[in-house]
């Protein structure tokens, strides 16, 4: 039998990979909240952001390797977030704004179809197979008494909390982040009120996308990932925001650590393949018993 | 008010020719490749006709195709180890399939728009776990991640499996003309430009819509089985890949989104492309994607709504919407 001191590891395991689900889910929960759009694409946003950290720590892109770089994951975030800043700011002015008027699948649509093209990119630059971000201190782990868990989780919860609290903070105190909270209200007084809301739609999306860039670089630094990885942390962004419920950022926090621990808990009883099946089904019982999520109102 | 909802021109007639002439076009020794396109083609017709009367015609974005197909395969598959005959795994697989659409329209029909098109894309993901895990038949070696081979596959020759695949392309025309003109057509039209509207002078939505998913799962359900007799072989990575959805969606969108004749349209263009774009595999879903993303910014309404919208501005007598 599995004595509790056994389960101590994977609880902790579970709140700290939570927090890595939180990052992800952040930038999906705040496109939905503002322009009600599912961005089907934002797992793929996610990789294409581990990609590029990928590229700046080992220099390799279709198959030539250049010996300059030989960034830090991490440190390269400084590059990553703006250049994602700006895709998600290109996307949303030249694409999503324009798809908005034609009718209410038509945003769906063209985020599926901006999904595929970044899969596709990603296996021509990168190629198909799995990749990794491991710079030294990715592989190390710490103890406290019993329990033994890589490192990298526990700076998956810091980032975590830094750029939860970093957002609220952005989204109550500077006039661009009242903007934005004014057009998720009430796009509509918020536009009579004098913000131009595609303006802000489109920093709003930026804002995502740099967060994406963040779960991006954490993710990779986790997890060995491949051009199609998105689907799957899609399925787990869009878990995490369903069973915190929508809009709600303490929601989204604790759904994160709801999914975490799922899937830990859910590999050590039932074995590695089961536990994202687990996890899955988690998602489409919230769904049948509370769709507006466990937080949502 | 009158209510109108765009109709496949002409009668039966001419729709009954060109399907006798393709039936007996094998006889006629047409030469094998064809057959090849005109399969595909005819099971990709019968996938995004389905996704046009979800989408299009039900208001429900249902990203869950491939679990239907999917389903439906292994049934057929699976059959073939324990002895059921093809014919009969086909027919078993469609009813799985539309079983399976009843079962998770408990969760999945709580969710209203967008929500919905959230809580059907887990659905095909959870089912490749499944099947990841799960070896009903056969020993270690078979099931699980390596996938099942079809038996007696030697039965049927490519000109036999182009019938099967006509007959449901055509069956899946005539079925969408069938509800479209019934009392469960003008009830969803009526669901999709305004539901509470609806929902108030009688129609009940709820079964309308599972009556759609539901037949929907079912004849993706043969389309799919067809399809895995044709390649004789199934595994769970690429039997539930998105990628089933997105033939349906490009089908549907290039050919023209709530138009009947769309997906003929949209169908014939994906086939064209898929096998074109062979030659060209490591960029074909970037292409995909591009086309995907034209298409909707640059007519929405697709290439028959281009050309619908061509006509109304050149005929004098129409008046414009």
């Amino acid at each position: 039998m599995a004595g509790l001191a056994d389960l101590s590891t994977p609880i902790m395991m579970g709140i700290f990979l939570g927090g890595l689900y939180v990052l992800i889910a952040l930038g999906l929960s705040l496109v939905f909240g503002v322009m009600k759009l599912i961005n089907v694409a934002h797992g793929d946003l996610v990789i294409l952001g581990a990609y590029f950290a990928f590229f700046a720590m080992t220099g390799e892109i279709m198959g030539h390797r250049f010996a300059i770089f030989g960034m830090d994951p991490i440190l390269s975030l400084v590059i990553i977030i703006p250049i994602l800043f700006g895709i998600g700011f290109a996307i949303q002015k030249f694409l999503m704004s324009r798809a908005f008027g034609v009718s209410m699948e038509a945003p769906l649509i063209i985020a599926f179809g901006i999904s595929l093209i970044i899969q596709n990119s990603n296996q021509i630059f990168w190629t198909p197979y799995s990749r990794g971000l491991t710079p030294p201190y990715a592989l190390e782990s710490f103890s406290v008494g019993a329990v033994h868990v890589p490192l990298i989780y526990l700076l998956d919860f810091i980032a975590a909390l830094v750029v939860m609290l970093s957002l609220r903070e952005f989204l109550r105190r500077t006039y661009l982040g009242k903007a934005i909270s004014a057009a998720s209200q009430d796009s509509r007084a918020a536009h009579l009120m004098g913000i131009n809301t595609g303006r802000v739609y489109a920093f709003a999306f930026g804002i995502a996308m740099a967060t994406a860039a963040i779960a991006g670089v954490f993710l990779g630094l986790t997890f060995p990932f491949t051009p199609t990885s998105g689907v799957s942390f899609l399925i787990i962004a869009f878990g995490v925001v369903i069973i915190g419920g929508l809009g709600s950022m303490m929601g989204t926090f604790i759904g994160g650590m709801i999914l975490g621990l799922a899937q830990t808990l859910g590999g050590y009883f039932a074995g590695a393949t089961a536990q994202m099946l687990i996890l899955y089904i988690l998602v489409l019982v919230v769904l049948a018993v509370r769709p507006q999520g466990i937080f949502g109102r | 008010m009158r209510v109108t909802i765009p109709r496949l021109r002409g009668g039966l007639i001419p729709l009954v020719v060109v399907a006798a002439v393709l039936a007996v076009l094998p006889l006629a020794g047409a030469p094998l490749q064809w057959f090849l396109y005109l399969f595909l083609f005819f099971i990709y017709l019968a996938i995004a006709n389905m996704w046009n009367l979800l989408c299009g015609y039900s208001g429900l974005i249902c990203l869950c195709l491939p679990a239907f197909s999917g389903l439906a395969g292994y049934t057929m598959i699976i059959g073939t180890w324990v002895g059921l005959p093809i014919y009969l795994g086909i027919i078993a697989g469609a009813v799985v399939a539309a079983l399976f659409a009843l079962l998770i329209s408990f969760p999945v029909f709580r969710l209203r728009g967008i929500y919905f098109a959230i809580g059907t894309i887990v659905v095909p993901e959870a089912l490749k776990y499944v099947f990841l895990l799960w070896r009903p038949v056969g020993g270690a070696l078979q099931g699980g991640g390596a996938g099942y081979v079809l038996k007696g596959a030697a039965e049927f020759s490519t000109v036999d499996i182009y019938w099967l695949a006509l007959g449901i392309g055509i069956a899946s025309i005539f079925l969408m003309r069938l509800i479209l003109r019934s009392k469960l057509g003008l009830g969803l039209a009526a669901i999709r430009d305004n539901d509470s509207t609806a929902a108030s002078s009688g129609i009940n939505v709820f079964r309308l819509k599972l009556y759609s998913f539901v037949i929907a799962a079912f004849v993706t359900g043969i389309a799919g089985s067809i399809f895995y007799v044709h390649q004789a072989y199934i595994e769970p990575l690429s039997a539930f890949n998105i990628s089933w959805t997105m033939i349906a969606i490009l089908g549907v969108v290039i050919g023209g989104l709530r138009i009947e004749v769309g997906p003929i349209i949209g169908a014939a263009i994906v086939t064209m492309l898929h096998f074109q774009l062979a030659r060209y595999a490591g960029i074909s879903l970037l292409i995909q994607g591009a086309i995907l993303v034209g298409i909707m910014l640059a007519a929405p309404q697709g290439i028959m709504g281009l050309i619908r919208k061509v006509r109304a501005s050149r005929s004098p007598l129409t008046v414009s919407h």
